[in-house]
């Protein structure tokens, strides 16, 4: 089947940093990793590990040096103009913690309205609005507030909703669950798949939680300092790791997790 | 050696702590867990006499014989510090950052132990390979900033136990890290605890990392202990409808490593969010949001017992549907 | 962080009223007072302006019809004061507004250019700061002449670098925010997020600065006005009023009080309610993410 995004051989550095001899300063490293249409891919990767950078420059919003980025078969640099609202459009991002995600001095309703304002320069009516909000499982009452009047975990759907209201082909979910306490996390993580199925969404998901990842993702990409450790389907990578390091992550989650059937 | 007896806290006339009882045995690690806004930090605050000035305080605190409650600044700095230590969430913050590590942990010794001069640099050497940081000569002329967070949070232990506590309170010390540092840190609090007889009262949102850490479990929603007991007993047999619930919404790990069983199987949900302060309903404060409610629920619930340790306060106490 | 629905019930107006500062309420009251004796300057004052009283020079403080007395050349002194309200709410009205208004764009312009070029950019500001204002306002008059647009010229370039560096930090800071990141990935240009995420999520701090650099403008358009670069007779000021005392110190000592504590009140006024600001509004930067 053909990937929907393709990466190869892609180096990426954030600005300022001097690439040294031996390929010292990248914060990608020779990254290639290709997701298919449909699936549910979980990036897995402890701090440093370049695991949030990966989908910002798969998503187009940060820009390689090396390599390659296709997004449905076209490079994404080569896409402009009018092309550019089109690559946004299809990438949408969900972030980790959704007080920082809603600009504090925006309603809601501003809010969620923002993508399609943006990128289909028209204002949706407020039936598409509570379409959008009630798809998340929230009422129609909360577009006329602000953010600090909403709980986290309500702020989190409002952060989806916003993400899904220009119809998105993949959605990019960076640690969407762990700014959030237990109770919400299982909430939110349930909606997400519930939302994947109903809309046939590719969703990207970051986490350093392998718990979450192994009951969300049939894939799992393992990263650290910059590098792809390991990438395959869940239950093979996570049964048979073939790094040391997928298996000291494995035994340091389970560790300090429960144990489920 | 911890006793706990109707300990209330109130801000501007709301009580956001009621526990009626709550022990901590010598040498015993217990976990103390709850959602954000369910009243642990405020509780672990509260023994520690550490709340802010315009919090009322009632009932009693016991440790070591004495009242903490009922003792002045001069008493309780006595204790705080030297026989209670403590350890928080984010140690980039607890640390002064202008201060070399060597300096941070020789202060606490300094302050409440009489060692003097060259015995105090030697404790702070013997403290920094207690907490299995490397190359502990090099460590002390180093600045924060120059640690992983890991080991920024290894000299906070150092720090926390240079007078020899009998009680260690530790407030989430691993959540800001990442899971490998996390594993090791949680281990060397355990072994600490073991070697030194030292209890460890551990508060955490995270039933996963209080099963790996401690033999007793609390757990605290709304200001109240819903339930208590072993750990065991309370993961594998939980009573209390709130306990069960957030059991069933941790996404945990699959046994036996089934993993391909366990993608796309949904997590139980428990319904709303954790009220605001002085939004609780009363009798049972989780009735709102508990699937087994009744009207009988809006009394507060009787303490039950199973077996020797095992409290819980629910009205329609079970695990299962 | 806390899954509370925070409270909805809030604090009756009454009771939040009570716990503003109490800097907001005196600086408030100082600023009001000024701004009300400027505008009553142009529709009453005790004397027409300019009007001497030959026979009554240096009148002491309490002569009937001369609360304050009179100056040198038989002015009332209360009609002077009001005057000089008028000309200092004029040239720092002024020089505030402008100062602010390109003081942010360029802070917000810097704070929103490229990494490369943004320390380089920052290092200019901090010259413009380092720049001696008074000096720059002698070389303007002696170009310009003395009068109040060298004033409120002088003010202006004194202030607007300040104003710039004052608000590039707090800026970075929002753009390094999710929403902002959010708002790039649906597509908004910068000058976008600038306007209309950055701008009214700084906007408390602009306010207290904007107070705090109106009470330096009442000072330094005082100052210029006393070293002799500011406006000119028949114009009044209260910093050339203060200046003419200065050869009165004999004659009448207390003279020099009159102006010197209007200039002193005034520019606390604006101070305390800055100050007084800054804490009303720090809650809301807390929520922003600013502080």
């Amino acid at each position: 089947m053909k990937s929907l995004v393709e990466v190869s051989n892609m180096y990426f550095h954030y600005p300022r940093v001097k690439i040294t001899a031996g390929d010292v300063g990248w914060t990608l490293h020779d990254i290639s990793v290709a997701i298919r249409p449909n699936s549910t891919v979980g990036i897995v990767g402890e701090s440093g590990s370049g695991k949030s950078t990966l989908i910002r420059v798969m998503c187009g919003l940060l820009h390689h040096q090396k390599g390659s980025v296709k997004f449905d078969g076209r490079e994404v640099s080569e896409y402009e103009g009018a092309g550019v609202n089109d690559l946004r459009r299809r990438n949408q991002i969900v972030f980790q913690n959704p007080r920082r995600s809603l600009d504090p001095r925006m309603t809601i309703r501003r809010s969620l309205s923002e993508p399609i304002r943006a990128l289909q320069e028209r204002n949706p009516d407020d039936a598409e609005l509570i379409t959008s909000i009630q798809r998340v499982g929230l009422g129609p009452e909360v577009l006329s507030r602000f953010p600090h009047q909403l709980s986290g975990g309500q702020l989190q759907r409002v952060g989806i909703a916003r993400s899904l209201s220009v119809n998105p082909t993949i959605l990019y979910a960076d640690e969407p669950v762990s700014a959030l306490d237990v109770s919400v996390q299982a909430q939110v993580l349930n909606l997400l798949m519930d939302l994947r199925d109903q809309m046939g969404l590719t969703l990207l998901m970051v986490s350093h939680d392998l718990g979450v990842v192994s009951r969300m993702c049939e894939e799992i990409v393992v990263m650290r300092h910059g590098h792809i450790v390991e990438a395959g389907p869940t239950s093979d990578v996570l049964s048979r790791p073939k790094s040391d390091y997928t298996a000291t992550l494995l035994r340091a989650a389970r560790a300090a997790s429960l144990e489920r059937s | 050696m911890l006793q706990l007896r109707n300990l209330r806290v109130a801000i501007d006339d709301q009580e956001i702590i009621n526990i009626a009882e709550l022990d901590l045995q010598p040498g015993s690690r217990l976990g103390l867990v709850g959602e954000s806004g369910s009243g642990k930090t405020m509780t672990a605050k509260a023994i520690a006499g550490l709340l802010p000035d315009e919090t009322k305080v009632s009932g009693s605190v016991m440790f070591g014989g004495q009242n903490l409650l009922e003792l002045g600044d001069r008493q309780l700095a006595k204790i705080r510090g030297k026989r209670i230590g403590f350890v928080f969430q984010d140690p980039a913050r607890s640390l002064n950052p202008m201060m070399r590590i060597g300096k941070q942990v020789s202060e606490a010794i300094r302050l409440h132990t009489d060692l003097k001069g060259d015995a105090v640099k030697a404790k702070v050497i013997e403290l920094l390979q207690q907490v299995q940081l490397p190359d502990p000569e090099a460590l002390v002329r180093r600045y924060p900033h120059q640690l992983s967070g890991g080991q920024q949070q290894r000299v906070m232990i150092a720090a926390a136990i240079a007078a020899d506590p009998e009680l260690l309170i530790a407030d989430e010390p691993t959540t800001a890290l990442d899971v490998t540092v996390q594993e090791e840190i949680l281990r060397l609090l355990i072994s600490l605890s073991e070697q030194r007889k030292m209890s460890l009262l551990f508060v955490s949102h995270d039933l996963g990392v209080i099963r790996f850490v401690c033999d007793r479990v609390a757990v605290i929603y709304g200001g109240n202990i819903v339930e208590s007991g072993r750990i065991e007993d309370i993961v594998s047999r939980p009573m209390h409808r709130y306990t069960a619930a957030l059991l069933a919404a941790n996404p945990g790990m699959p046994k036996d490593d089934n993993f391909s069983a366990y993608i796309g199987k949904r997590l139980q949900t428990i319904s709303g969010s954790v009220p605001a302060v002085g939004k609780f309903p009363s009798g049972c404060r989780f009735r709102n949001r508990c699937q087994h409610a009744t009207e009988s629920c809006s009394n507060v619930p009787a303490t039950s017992m199973v077996g020797q340790e095992h409290r819980y306060a629910c009205w329609h106490p079970g695990n299962g549907g | 962080m806390p899954d509370t629905t925070p409270a909805a019930g809030r604090p009756s107006l009454r009771k939040r009223l009570r716990r503003l500062p109490i800097t907001l309420y005196v600086g408030g009251t100082l600023v009001s007072l000024f701004v009300l004796v400027a505008l009553v300057s142009f529709v009453w004052t005790p004397y027409p302006p300019n009007t001497l009283n030959l026979f009554n020079r240096l009148a002491p403080p309490g002569t009937p019809g001369f609360i304050f007395g009179t100056d040198r050349a038989g002015r009332d002194v209360v009609t002077e004061l009001m005057l000089g309200a008028r000309n200092s709410l004029y040239v720092s009205v002024v020089s505030t507004i402008v100062a602010m208004f390109f003081g942010s764009l360029i802070g917000l312009s810097i704070a929103g250019s490229k990494s490369v070029l943004q320390g380089s950019l920052t290092r200019f500001v901090d010259v413009g700061i380092a720049l001696p204002g008074i000096l720059t306002a002698l070389v303007l008059a002696s170009k310009l002449g003395p009068g109040n647009t060298t004033a409120t010229l002088a003010i202006i370039t004194w202030q607007v670098p300040v104003a710039a560096r004052v608000t590039i930090g707090p800026a970075r800071q929002i753009l390094a925010l999710d929403y902002v990141e959010a708002a790039y990935g649906y597509g908004r240009s910068k000058a976008y997020v600038l306007r209309r995420h950055v701008l009214p999520n700084i906007s408390p701090l602009l306010i207290v600065l904007g107070s705090v650099m109106f009470a330096a403008a009442i000072l330094i358009e005082a100052a210029l006005a006393f070293l002799g670069v500011g406006v000119q007779p028949p114009t009044s000021s209260w910093g050339r009023f203060l200046n003419e005392t200065q050869s009165l110190l004999e004659a009448a000592p207390y003279l020099m009080f009159f102006p010197g504590v209007a200039i002193v009140l005034t520019a606390l006024g604006f101070n305390l309610l800055g100050d007084g600001l800054r804490t009303v509004l720090d809650p809301q930067q807390a929520r922003s993410g600013l502080a």
